[in-house]
């Protein structure tokens, strides 16, 4: 059984693991589009094909599709809090 | 494993045994899939839901994808203004979204592995802008502009993507056609001479073999124009 806390520590280390500098920190605040980000556009696919696989073994279907993944106030991507919140969310939306 | 749609018959059919003749595994779909001699599964390309079905069996069971042809297609020769509503949407539904469903849900295997490649189907009618078929020419002038820019954005993942667009080729999607509208066309060609589904599955094989990594978001006519 997953637990909450536990899978956005996880989530954080793959944003953490994508990354060319392994030393930063992950927060929630840390943007993941828009000029700030530490990610690019492949980085950010790697992302949800990381999640999809996590969510697979969890036993969900994550769903990374959005009419809003660019947009810096409504996305899901736009911090690495966001797309955890996501994550839970359909995690417990599907159970 | 060479996923191909379209795979029950015309031309997807052909690149289908053409490609299990030359010892590809091949992975087909179609909306009528009963039986076929190698692996398959009954899939609307223009459901996203069905295609999202095919791509969680492919995640599902592990397979490795290399390939994706995207050879569903229909026609429908008319003028605009006497075409139906729902012929013009099945046209734009299996034709452009078939193929951006396809590439969206599939794609994604293939990034996994950073390696692959796509190839969607566009027709000579397109450069030719052929009259009465300007619904069909709309949706294959979109897959053709997908092409281009999906290009760019697997580019990264080493997956290309390239556009096949012959001229007319002996299959189903011709039945409306006259002869004589067919040599017509044919005498539009570069190479003014009538191709088999053959000589398109030669170049479906050439642009799936690795040789061809420096080609990515092109459009390849068959018979040139």
């Amino acid at each position: 059984m997953y637990k909450i806390e536990n899978i956005k520590t996880e989530i954080f280390d793959v944003i953490k693991s994508l990354l060319d500098n392994k030393n930063l920190a992950i927060t929630d605040d840390t943007p993941l589009i828009g000029s700030d980000s530490l990610l690019d556009s492949m980085k950010l696919v790697e992302l949800c094909i990381a999640l999809e696989e996590k969510a697979s073994v969890i036993g969900f279907d994550f769903d990374w599709t959005s009419d809003v993944a660019m947009s810096k106030t409504r996305s899901m991507f736009r911090t690495a809090g966001s797309i955890a919140a996501e994550f839970v969310r359909q995690m417990e939306l599907q159970k | 494993m060479i996923v191909v749609t379209g795979a029950s018959r015309g031309l997807g059919r052909a690149i289908c045994e053409q490609l299990t003749s030359k010892g590809f595994p091949v992975f087909g779909i179609s909306r009528n899939m009963d039986k076929a001699p190698f692996p398959h599964m009954s899939c609307d390309v223009s459901s996203y839901e069905d295609v999202k079905a095919v791509s969680k069996r492919l995640r599902n069971d592990g397979i490795k994808i290399r390939g994706l042809i995207n050879a569903a297609g229909v026609a429908s020769m008319n003028l605009a203004v006497t075409t139906p509503s729902g012929v013009t949407q099945n046209i734009i539904r299996t034709n452009l979204l078939g193929t951006i469903y396809c590439c969206q849900l599939i794609a994604p295997l293939m990034l996994r592995n950073k390696t692959g490649s796509i190839i969607n189907f566009s027709t000579i009618a397109v450069s030719l802008g052929l009259k009465g078929e300007s619904i069909y020419i709309a949706s294959k002038a979109g897959i053709e502009g997908f092409t281009r820019s999906f290009a760019r954005e697997m580019a990264d993942f080493n997956v290309r993507v390239n556009c096949i667009a012959p001229g007319p080729i002996d299959t189903n999607l011709l039945k409306g056609i006259t002869r004589d509208q067919v040599i017509k066309i044919i005498s539009q060609q570069i190479i003014t001479k009538q191709f088999t589904p053959q000589s398109v599955s030669d170049l479906v094989e050439i642009l799936l073999d690795d040789r061809t990594n420096s080609l990515s978001g092109q459009v390849l006519h068959v018979g040139g124009v």
